[in-house]
């Protein structure tokens, strides 16, 4: 090394070495700058070749010889492709790309693909300083560009393709993954286990209709919310469990976060009520007990009808006594239960008067104590009643008035029910409306007496009495065409019937119980429909 | 995780040691793996010039020989100054890791990027027409013959492959009926090791003819005309069982 010195520049020399036996390869790892990468920060790191294209260069021979296999078939196959010219690239193990694996499991994973073209014009040499200031060049043997891998979920391309559609309506894009995670759920866990998801779905339905309700698993889970839009750092070994619970959680955190969880929960009907087919189909055990309950009032009656059919089917007063008794004990047992039991009972009534409206005289007894029973519980059902009737039978004449009076829906929130129930003694009649009036005025009567006075004005009407969840809207729409159920919630947005969201799902699955209609698959999705 | 995963060892990475990527041109590379002895082949002149870092290599002087493909001597030498640009990593970062047969290892962060330019003299542009001409010259070309070659093609009255053949065939004479049991062996044995097999295949293996054969097959296989496997013959269902274990002796009896 010899140093010259001079006015204006100084150099140094060093002596360039090219050593020859090395029987280390040299390679270029390159990370993009973006990802900021720091080699010295790592404390562990394994590679490999990632060998997963094996498969598709090398012909998978099933098994020579026995079951399935023809005599010469590795001849014939050969020569087929020597006929047409078939030239199979070779399975190079040095072009197969790197997985790197940085800091054990938690940490980062990269993949390194090969870079072709360098070595074809120009040499690369890496240039590292020797202890004794000499320089040496090592030829550099390939160049890898190493990419991250993303370890949080993503959506695949049929997926993507779905989501693409709908970006227009999407507004809460965190949803979309959420919502994937939960369809893993259902397909991957058992029966057994539908009931306690449906359960916590409801519970995060309400969560998010309610006023952020918080989770009560928030408190159990640990949710780190990562630079990654939305979705959350969960490592792929999370558990179904675990994801169930992430998933209601992430949804009231995200919709903290977000700040807009009406808006959101309003826009995205889509993706939030995804969960409600489940619902539907499967929910059994809350259906059956709605049977069960509904079976005892019925004293193993036929078909049960729903408040609506009670209100318009003709009812005498003793009946409708003696039964009262019978729903107030009733009533009382099922505290917990009335809604669903009530909406189901309702519905079953209704569809039953729909169908057939002389069947109202015979289901008068039934109807009557379904119908106090309904009274009986939360306000919920409310005067749906006498808007049901009168929105479905479209026979009731000239009675706007009462339409707009009791326009509540038919499965509003029992406070309307009762409401109504006090303001059906306006309704006029006709036949067999006639009977559910008769039915009716005596209803509010006893109702009043027994439960608290509300006021009439409460909720008698939906701010925006556009769209009421009545039976009669239903069935319009389906046999108008085919539509899914969240098409149909779509419909009937919670703004404009002024229900929750939860009781619309609960209202409407009433009404689609009741009205029985056909199904089709069409998508892969279900459609119901009626011909009429 | 596989076997295959190997610990990439950091520990030279840890230090921190800055390598330089350079670009060097291919003449140059060719050059440098002449290079004898310890591996010497040139010196590096960093400096300052005015404030701004001029890097230079200057090739050893027995290494400038070009050897070229043609039979005249090089009368071309290889320049020796090569000054180097000096560019910066940016948008990157880039790693250096070795492989060798049983590890890896990191080597350092790139700190420097440069590209090895010669110094445009006259030499180099000797050496450069050189390689123009050479890569210019096609891989395949025609070439004029002289003589007419005669030694190809001559008429035969028959070929030797030919008579091979006819001898082969003579030899072995028209495929004579076996006695049906040892074909009923032959047959089974056969579809013990594939399942599908052509007609004509089967004639080879047994050496029966034809018609004898096809007859003894319509007992106890089944033809295929469609599938996949087409006109194949596989044996019945009740004288296979594809599993482990074969029992000849079962089948033998069956058919009896």
């Amino acid at each position: 090394m010899t140093s010259l010195g001079s006015s204006s520049s100084s150099t140094t020399e060093y002596v360039v070495r090219v050593p020859k036996n090395t029987s280390k390869k040299y390679n270029l790892m390159a990370f993009n700058a973006g990802d900021k990468v720091s080699c010295s920060a790592w404390t562990q790191a394994r590679m490999e070749r990632d060998m997963s294209n094996r498969r598709i260069y090398g012909e998978e021979e099933s098994q020579e010889g026995a079951a399935g296999s023809e005599f010469g078939k590795k001849q014939k196959e050969e020569s087929r492709r020597k006929k047409y010219g078939i030239v199979k690239k070779e399975f190079k193990v040095e072009d197969q790309p790197w997985i790197l694996k940085v800091n054990g499991k938690a940490g980062r994973r990269f993949k390194g693909l090969k870079k072709g073209g360098v070595t074809e014009n120009a040499s690369y040499y890496i240039f590292t300083q020797c202890a004794d200031g000499a320089f040496e060049a090592f030829p550099v043997h390939a160049w890898y560009n190493f990419t991250p891998q993303a370890k949080h979920r993503t959506l695949t391309a049929e997926e993507a393709e779905e989501e693409w559609g709908r970006r227009n309506k999407v507004v809460n894009h965190f949803s979309i993954m959420l919502q994937r995670r939960f369809r893993e759920q259902e397909r991957g866990d058992d029966d057994d286990e539908e009931g306690e998801k449906g359960g916590k779905k409801k519970k995060k339905k309400g969560g998010r209709g309610g006023d952020l309700r918080i989770h009560d698993l928030e408190e159990d889970l640990e949710m780190s919310s990562d630079e990654s839009e939305g979705s959350n750092g969960e490592d792929d070994e999370a558990k179904a469990k675990s994801k169930k619970d992430k998933g209601p959680k992430g949804k009231g955190k995200k919709k903290k976060k977000k700040g807009s969880d009406f808006e959101g929960f309003e826009d995205s009907d889509d993706g939030d009520f995804e969960g409600l087919e489940v619902d539907y189909m499967s929910d059994e055990s809350s259906s059956e007990e709605e049977e069960q309950e509904k079976t005892k009032p019925n004293k193993g009656e036929g078909v049960p009808k729903g408040i609506d059919e009670m209100s318009e089917s003709e009812e005498e007063s003793e009946e409708e006594n003696k039964n009262e008794e019978d729903a107030k004990e009733e009533e009382e047992e099922e505290d917990g239960k009335k809604t669903p039991v009530q909406v189901e009972k309702k519905k079953k009534k209704d569809s039953s008067g729909e169908s057939d409206s002389s069947e109202d005289s015979d289901i008068e007894g039934e109807a009557a104590s379904a119908l106090f029973m309904k009274k009986r519980t939360p306000p919920k059902r409310g005067g749906g009643r006498g808007s049901a009737g009168s929105s479905r039978t479209g026979s009731r004449p000239g009675t706007p008035s009462i339409d707009n009076a009791a326009t509540s829906n038919t499965l509003r929130a029992a406070a309307n029910k009762l409401e109504q129930g006090k303001r059906q003694t306006t309704i006029p009649s006709s036949e067999t409306p006639a009977a559910k009036r008769l039915k009716m005025e005596p209803s509010p009567q006893s109702s009043s007496g027994k439960s608290t006075p509300q006021p009439v004005s409460g909720k008698s009407t939906p701010s925006a009495s556009d769209v009421q969840l009545t039976e009669d809207a239903v069935r319009r729409y389906l046999i108008r065409k085919p539509m899914t159920t969240k098409d149909l919630l779509k419909k009937f947005q919670t703004k404009r019937t002024g229900l929750s969201s939860e009781q619309t799902v609960n209202v409407l699955a009433q009404i689609l119980k009741r009205l029985n209609p056909e199904r089709k698959n069409i998508n892969e999705k279900m459609h119901f429909y009626l011909t009429e | 995780m596989s076997d295959k995963g190997k610990d990439v060892d950091l520990t030279r990475a840890k230090q921190n040691t800055g390598v330089w990527l350079v670009k060097v041109p291919k003449y140059l590379s060719q050059q440098w793996a002449k290079a004898s002895g310890r591996g010497e082949v040139g010196k590096l002149k960093i400096g300052k010039a005015q404030g701004k870092t001029v890097v230079s290599f200057n090739l050893s002087e027995d290494l400038t020989v070009v050897e070229c493909s043609g039979e005249k001597v090089s009368s071309v030498r290889s320049p020796r100054e090569h000054p180097f640009t000096m560019q910066t990593v940016g948008g990157q970062s880039l790693a250096v890791f070795t492989e060798s047969s049983d590890k890896l290892a990191l080597e350092g962060m790139v700190v420097q990027r440069a590209e090895c330019r010669p110094a445009v003299s006259e030499s180099y542009m000797k050496l450069k027409k050189l390689q123009i001409e050479e890569s210019t010259k096609p891989l395949r070309f025609s070439q004029k013959l002289e003589k007419a070659i005669t030694t190809n093609y001559k008429p035969v009255s028959n070929h030797s492959y030919n008579l091979e053949y006819e001898k082969k065939k003579k030899e072995e004479g028209k495929r004579a009926r076996a006695d049906k049991q040892k074909v009923l062996e032959m047959l089974f044995s056969a579809f013990e090791k594939h399942q599908y097999y052509n007609i004509r295949d089967l004639v080879d293996i047994t050496k029966q003819p034809v018609i004898y054969l096809k007859e003894i097959l319509r007992e106890i296989c089944v033809y295929n005309p469609r599938g996949p496997h087409k006109s194949t013959w596989e044996l019945k269902s009740e004288y296979r069982h594809y599993k482990e274990g074969q029992e000849e002796e079962e089948e033998e009896e069956k058919m009896e």
